[in-house]
């Protein structure tokens, strides 16, 4: 087992994955999708996780929302393994948004009112507040938004769960620079504000630069580098970094 | 109209004919097929016939079970064959079938709608079973396309921390929607756009035609019954086969 990668001295724990692998079955082969993943999360803290495309990125958030099993090793939620607890019970504890944003039909206030139907009167408008939403697009149909509007819709819905820890794959991806700029902005905000775990994925290193946080670099399933995310980008320490800094990992 | 005789069958052969001939003149590449079906047609139910004769002077419970557990078996294995997206689906339309067609009839025999005679329950499985085929058919290869059309929908409502009865319920239903949907639409035209073949045929058999009429509304509630039923079981017995006991999209 790969030794483990702990987040900064002092976190929290709050999530941690201990030799964590997924393999699948290819055709006659096994393909190795994620590889004897070891890290530790802090509590309350960001992490964006790079690398090139197939290095294993959305397929550990799927892992850590349990969308999907792993072949080996170990989820643990607050110290405690994840196949303990109920999996609808844990997805409401880590939350997940996805590169394309889904949105169920009617209003905004309805897709809120989906993740929790027993809402407190008055808690959508605080949560659409909070994620900057307008209170004029509470009740608008969600077919009239725009695709980083529905983005911005997504990560509030997720909010109303209360998770702990909130996954985000690719949020900005089919976002224009400005929307990508106020999502970012956005992650950044909810992390001081509301004290949560935030892992995102994203494929572009300056992205990374921008949130801050702690940086994982990923290649071919493993895990080849993590630490303050300028060090990592700028200065890796590891063959496979600097290859990645060159852009010569496809 | 009394009983048809040979002549009057081999005279109706000139509508054969004639639906060949027209088929020809349009280049419609189905003759082979119109004139193999015709004799088809005749043989198996010439066929039928004698063995509903049979059947029909025994009197035995033994036969009458014995018929309808192969009508059964043989419209499950028509039903499943139908579905394109699903190999192996027989035990499904096969139990979805059995317990449809089943209870309807055992229903009708209890509340003593028709009498336990080889004359009545024979032809009334026949139509049970004839249209549950198609409601399993029709629900199983709609929910296989809904789902897989769907994995978005699915897994952000599973993410959300839904079980995968609710992020798969409105799937479910329009699955069973879809395999009521003919019975519902006869429903409402019934009468109205077409004399339905129970009543026409013992109209033509010289019975009154109100007497008819009351066995139609009848056989109407029997098939809605039998369709409701098999389309839910079948659905009911599908959509778990999607899913992991750990609420994940296989």
């Amino acid at each position: 087992m790969a030794k483990r990668n702990n987040s900064q001295q002092g976190d929290v724990p709050i999530l941690e994955t201990v030799g964590l692998s997924r393999f699948v079955r290819d055709g006659g082969n096994i393909k190795i999708i994620l590889d004897d993943f070891s890290f530790l999360f802090g509590k309350g803290r960001i992490y964006t996780i790079i690398g090139p495309s197939g290095a294993g990125k959305s397929s550990l958030l799927r892992l850590l929302n349990r969308l999907d099993e792993p072949t080996g090793g170990d989820i643990l939620f607050g110290g405690k393994n994840t196949k303990e607890f109920a999996p609808c019970q844990l997805r409401r504890l880590i939350g997940c948004l996805f590169q394309t944003p889904y949105l169920f039909p009617k209003t905004v206030r309805d897709n809120f009112l989906y993740a929790d139907s027993k809402l407190p009167s008055g808690t959508v408008e605080r949560l659409a507040e909070q994620v900057q939403i307008p209170s004029s697009m509470i009740d608008r149909d969600v077919e009239t938004l725009s695709i980083g509007e529905k983005q911005r819709v997504a990560l509030a819905r997720l909010l109303v769960t209360n998770p702990e820890v909130v996954l985000l794959d690719e949020p900005t991806s089919a976002l224009d620079p400005s929307y990508t700029e106020s999502i970012e902005n956005l992650v950044k905000a909810i992390v001081r504000q509301m004290s949560l775990t935030v892992i995102m994925v994203t494929h572009h290193p300056e992205q990374a630069l921008r949130i801050g946080g702690e940086t994982i670099l990923m290649v071919a399933g493993r895990l080849v580098e993590s630490g303050p995310c300028e060090r990592v980008i700028k200065d890796p320490q590891t063959e496979e970094g600097h290859l990645y800094k060159a852009k010569r990992l496809k | 109209m009394t009983s048809p005789t040979i002549t009057q069958v081999l005279l109706s052969l000139v509508l054969v004919a004639i639906s060949i001939a027209v088929a020809r003149w349009w280049r419609i590449p189905v003759a082979k097929d119109m004139a193999l079906g015709s004799v088809r047609t005749f043989i198996q139910l010439i066929a039928v016939g004698y063995a509903l004769e049979l059947i029909f002077d025994l009197e035995s419970l033994w036969l009458i079970a014995l018929a309808i557990l192969i009508m059964i078996t043989v419209g499950a294995h028509a039903a499943s064959s139908r579905i394109k997206q699903s190999k192996g689906a027989f035990p499904v339309t096969f139990a979805a079938m059995i317990i449809g067609s089943l209870f309807t009839l055992v229903a009708m025999l209890l509340l003593d709608i028709i009498p336990l005679e080889a004359r009545y329950v024979i032809p009334l499985a026949g139509m049970i079973i004839s249209n549950s085929m198609n409601a399993s058919a029709l629900a199983i290869d709609r929910l296989f396309s809904d789902i897989q059309s769907n994995r978005p929908a699915i897994e952000t409502a599973l993410s959300l921390g839904k079980s995968w009865r609710v992020a798969s319920g409105k799937f479910q239903r329009d699955a069973a929607t879809t395999g009521m949907i003919s019975i519902l639409n006869f429903m409402k035209t019934v009468g109205i756009v077409a004399l339905p073949g129970a009543m026409t045929g013992m109209i033509l058999a010289g019975a009154e035609p109100l007497e008819a009429v009351l066995l139609q509304v009848i056989v109407a509630y029997m098939l809605l019954s039998s369709v409701t039923i098999t389309s839910v079981v079948a659905v009911e017995l599908t959509v778990r086969k999607f899913f992991t006991p750990f609420h994940q999209l296989r």
